[in-house]
């Protein structure tokens, strides 16, 4: 890190008063197509806390480290935080088989999520494939304070998207595009952006790395550069700025890593180095 | 967390260093303290083993730095830290407030780089003593200092020579004999021995036919799965050694920690575990107390094992 990141980080932690380590109970397990599941869990205070673009550290038991997960969303009268979540590995699938009333450990509000319009206008979400997952609950947040909202979805096939009947009511548009073409004409998210991006006051992005690299590109030298944020992943050892195992690449000779835990998962794209970014593996092994 | 009677949980460490209870947070588990402080997790500490510091910032190694094994993980973060002007100017004065003895933990790559880290912070309120790290490579002869007796040696000896502070050395387990590099930090003048830092280790991606973590593949292994050899190595350093051992490697729990003192351990550190659960030195301490009331204990030495009945049993 730099020494003025360094600085900034010595101010201090106090971001990190808001989070709450809980047992909770799930509530509701919604079984999607394709191994995704939408699923609960009862945490009132931490709905109460939960912003969009936060996140939870899940903890299934000793076995394992705690793995992160976008909130879906939070309902703070239902007293519920979700997770939309793909089974990809043994923390998820062992998720996947929850029943109502089994516990686990909740670590979070975390992280630093999306900026919220000081006034009414409009914002583009854009997603790819599992990058749904922080939408609901950002849109939720936008639409209660009058931002017209397009909603535009991404995945491989029909399967793989957010399911449409869980969308937010009230969207201004929305449009899914699978790249099979299965589904609205075959695209990819990037290759179905509306013409004119001048138009929206705030650009949202979540989904794999070439993807959200990809629409950086497209973004970078109009004007829509600089209101475009991104969620990314890093792997993850705590999630509260410990292990220093979460880092993501800045653009500036010297500039060193932020940590995705703290200063992200939401970053301004402009502030990240794409070119490595880009480069960098899918996922964690 | 009252404690019996007559038993005295407190663990003296040297130059009049006394730690109040026997868990402590190891270092790069732990970041200074600030966002456990945030999160309410260190009153009950018996101290703190700050992260790695060296003389310039260290922007750290490129990702992915972090790979989940079973029952541990691996770690390849590559020091990233503010440098020490910065600990010295931000992170101490907060520590001078806290109820817990902050240890700064000292990397460099050359002597000079190690005396000039712990110069710098001799004598700051706050600063309540010194880890060296000595599993980091020396650039003058490339092999790490912890691995060859008279590197740690002079490089324990001239640290010594710079603070009147507690000096704790912390061994590296990637060695023939851990004893021999440990007798030699001890003449040098160390005040205690930690033991031990991570394992070498490796996670290999079948898909990708690679190491899973970058560069040569090769990262340090932590968590329970290296109990085990950890126990091993206290156990033998306790035959050696004369001065305290703060055991360290896969503590999770009470009956882990105690297990340590029973190896040989005067204290105990807990590192890995505490990016699940950011309240486990609380428990494991909680479990301590609760197990010296239980058995009746004086003192953390009555665990002690007193060596094998025979010779030749090592
Ligand atoms: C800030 C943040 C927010 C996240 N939010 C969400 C979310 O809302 N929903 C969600 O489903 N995931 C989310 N993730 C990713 C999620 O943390 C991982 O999917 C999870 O850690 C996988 O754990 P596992 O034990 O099931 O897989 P592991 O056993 O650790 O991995 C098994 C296999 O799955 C692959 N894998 C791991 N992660 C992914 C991935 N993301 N996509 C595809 N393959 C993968 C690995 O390459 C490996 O081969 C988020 C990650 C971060 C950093
Ligand atoms: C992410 C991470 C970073 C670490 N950084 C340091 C460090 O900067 N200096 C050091 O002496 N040890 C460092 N260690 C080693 C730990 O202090 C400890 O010796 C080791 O993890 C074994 O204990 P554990 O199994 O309880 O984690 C680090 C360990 C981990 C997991
Ligand atoms: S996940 Fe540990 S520092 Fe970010």
């Amino acid at each position: 890190m730099t020494v003025a990141q360094a600085e900034a980080a010595a101010l201090g932690a106090s971001e990190l008063e808001r989070a709450l380590d809980l047992e909770a109970e799930c509530t509701r397990l919604l079984a999607l197509e394709e191994d995704l599941f939408e699923v609960s869990f009862w945490a009132p205070e931490m709905a109460r806390r939960a912003r969009p673009g936060e996140f939870a550290q899940i903890w299934t038991g000793p076995d394992h480290l705690r793995r992160p997960f976008s909130f879906s969303r939070a309902d703070p009268e239902r007293g519920t935080v979700s997770f939309y979540i793909g089974a990809v590995g043994r923390v998820t699938r062992r998720l996947r088989r929850l029943r109502e009333g089994e516990p686990v450990r909740l670590l979070g509000p975390l992280g630093r999520g999306f900026s919220l319009p000081q006034e009414p206008g409009r914002s583009l979400l854009l997603a790819g494939g599992l990058g749904a997952a922080p939408f609901p609950l950002l849109a939720d947040w936008l639409l209660g304070r009058g931002e017209a909202v397009v909603w535009l979805n991404g995945a491989r096939s029909p399967a793989q998207l957010y399911p449409p009947e869980l969308l937010p009511p009230g969207l201004a548009a929305r449009s899914q595009v699978t790249e099979d073409g299965s589904l609205g004409r075959a695209a990819r998210v990037t290759e179905a952006l509306p013409a004119e991006l001048s138009q929206f006051h705030r650009v949202y992005a979540c989904g794999p790395n070439p993807m959200l690299a990809a629409l950086w590109e497209r973004l970078s030298s109009g004007s829509a550069a600089g209101r475009l944020e991104v969620s990314i992943e890093a792997p993850m050892g705590c999630g509260f700025g410990t292990c220093l195992g979460c880092a993501v690449p800045l653009p500036s000779e010297g500039a060193g890593y932020a940590l995705c835990c703290r200063q992200g998962p939401v970053f301004p794209a402009g502030s990240l180095d794409w070119e490595r970014l880009r480069r960098q593996p899918a996922h964690l092994e | 967390m009252s404690s019996p009677p007559d038993f005295d949980p407190s663990v003296p460490i040297g130059r009049g260093l006394v730690l109040r209870n026997p868990v402590a947070v190891a270092s790069g588990t732990f970041g200074f303290g600030l966002e456990a402080e945030a999160m309410g997790q260190i009153d009950h500490l018996g101290a703190i083993f700050s992260k790695g510091t060296t003389v310039e910032p260290r922007p750290g190694n490129r990702p992915p730095r972090i790979a989940e094994t079973s029952s541990g993980m691996l770690n390849s973060i590559g020091l990233q830290n503010p440098g020490v002007e910065l600990v010295a100017r931000e992170y101490a004065p907060r520590w001078a407030d806290w109820p817990v003895p902050v240890l700064v933990n000292v990397a460099g790559a050359s002597v000079e780089e190690y005396v000039r880290v712990v110069s710098r912070l001799d004598r700051l309120p706050g600063v309540a003593g010194f880890e060296l790290n000595i599993s980091c490579p020396n650039i003058a002869h490339g092999l790490d200092f912890g691995t060859e007796p008279g590197a740690a040696a002079r490089c324990t000896a001239a640290a010594r020579a710079a603070t009147e502070l507690p000096l704790v050395v912390k061994l590296s387990p990637n060695v023939t004999d851990i004893a021999e590099i440990g007798h030699a930090v001890e003449d040098a003048g160390a005040d205690a021995v930690s033991a031990v830092n991570t394992y070498l280790g490796m996670k290999i991606s079948l898909r990708r036919r690679r190491p899973v973590l970058p560069g040569a593949g090769t990262a340090g292994l932590s968590g329970p799965a290296i109990k085990p050899m950890a126990l091993a190595a206290v156990a033998r350093l306790r035959r050696v050694l004369t001065i305290p051992i703060l055991g360290i490697g896969g503590v999770a729990s009470a009956e882990d920690a105690l297990e340590y003192l029973v190896a040989g351990a005067d204290a105990v550190q807990v590192g890995t575990a505490n990016f699940s659960d950011p309240s486990a030195s609380r428990k494991v301490l909680e479990g301590c107390l609760e197990f010296a009331r239980s058995q009746g204990l004086g003192r953390w030495s009555d665990l002690r094992w007193r060596g094998p009945e025979e010779a030749g049993t090592a």
